[in-house]
């Protein structure tokens, strides 16, 4: 059962010795820094270490937390800079995300499971599915935005960009999603778009 | 100049100015390619906005509280040893020291003493000064306590470390 105290609350206890807390406010963003560190690795073995990494690099920098933003914009900013770091170590070639083999296998799922695929699996699958064909950057926006309900300001702090910035970058993205579900799913598209 | 797409985004996100968020109302009542473009552009916002996330494995915050454990547990001896158990050994030394001091200051003899005829037979010590023996006090048991006390102190210290390293070793592997 997680914690009842607010984000701010944990960490004082954390500062306090109280390493427990740290447990429950990772319990309480595990999901969405999986979740973005998947946008940027597109790999679940990578995500978890870029998540795991990120959670430490927090708990060992947490005195130095301002308080003054959202403990989750922090959080995201350390998950930003951690991806960052850990693909260039792997040498991925962020540019070139449509991956030939992603999308192979979007395509052999997609005649395997034959027309009525839409019906079958969820609408949050294939926008999850798009999502990962993007470029690590439009997936962390549309992520942020959209998951992790960050406003335009704070996904700007987050990444170190202007808010402006953000928004144009968000409209990019949603535009770029909506090219690849209709490449993905050709027909079924309206559905979702 | 924006197109019609990015001035209905920034209308959806709530982004635009309040001069174009009316603008943008009255063309999405009258025109119909705007209608159709805004109905089309909210139900893919109401889609992405359900989206479900990814859940990490069943033992994702035990690893990653693992993880900070095992940061802790390389941290170099000299800083992770427990300042009590320092201070526990320093006061048990001198709680030891003072207590001899004490005994042996109590148990000395100190009877009226003539100063004049002391100075007189030179630095011997005065007549009514007894000095004990300190065979009685360093008898064989109380030098085995003392020994065995320190031993007891230094395996435990011992024992502290090895089982510190013993963990951090497992968690490493």
């Amino acid at each position: 059962m997680q914690s009842k105290l607010s984000d701010i609350e944990l960490i004082e206890q954390v500062l306090a010795g109280n390493q427990a807390a740290y447990a429950d406010l990772v319990k309480r963003h595990q999901r969405f820094i999986f979740t973005l560190a998947l946008r940027f690795s597109k790999n679940r073995e990578d995500a978890e270490e870029i998540a795991q990494d990120c959670f430490i690099k927090a708990y060992r920098s947490l005195a130095s937390f301002q308080k003054q933003s959202k403990f989750s914009t922090w959080l995201y900013s350390i998950v930003y800079t951690t991806a960052m770091t850990f693909l260039r170590k792997k040498r991925l070639d962020t540019d070139s995300i449509d991956d030939e083999n992603t999308y192979i296998q979007l395509e052999n799922q997609s005649s395997a499971l034959g027309n009525n695929m839409a019906e079958i699996k969820s609408r949050s699958h294939y926008l999850n599915q798009a999502i990962a064909q993007l470029l690590p950057d439009d997936a962390a926006i549309i992520s942020l935005f959209y998951m992790g309900e960050q406003s335009l300001e704070e996904i700007g702090q987050a990444l170190g960009i202007e808010a402006n910035t953000v928004k144009v970058k968000l409209f990019r993205a949603r535009q770029r999603l909506k090219e690849k579900l209709e490449k993905n799913l050709k027909g079924e598209v309206k559905e979702l778009i | 100049m924006n197109t019609i797409e990015e001035r209905l985004w920034n209308y959806i996100d709530g982004s635009c100015s309040e001069e174009e968020r009316k603008a943008i109302d009255i063309l999405i009542t009258q025109d119909e390619a705007y209608r159709s473009k805004f109905e089309e552009l909210l139900n893919f916002d109401s889609h992405l906005a359900k989206m479900g996330m990814d859940e990490p494995s069943m033992g994702f915050t035990f690893k990653v509280m693992e993880g900070i454990r095992a940061e802790e547990a390389l941290k170099p001896l000299h800083a992770r040893i427990n300042k009590n158990i320092i201070k526990g050994i320093g006061g048990f030394f001198i709680i030891t020291i003072l207590f001899f001091v004490v005994y042996m200051l109590a148990t000395t003899h100190i009877a009226p003493v003539n100063l004049s005829k002391g100075l007189s037979n030179g630095l011997k010590l005065p007549e009514g000064i007894k000095m004990p023996d300190l065979k009685n006090y360093f008898n064989k048991p109380v030098l085995e306590a003392f020994f065995c006390v320190d031993v007891v102190l230094g395996l435990f210290l011992f024992d502290a470390y090895l089982r510190r390293k013993k963990v951090s070793k497992q968690i490493l592997k």
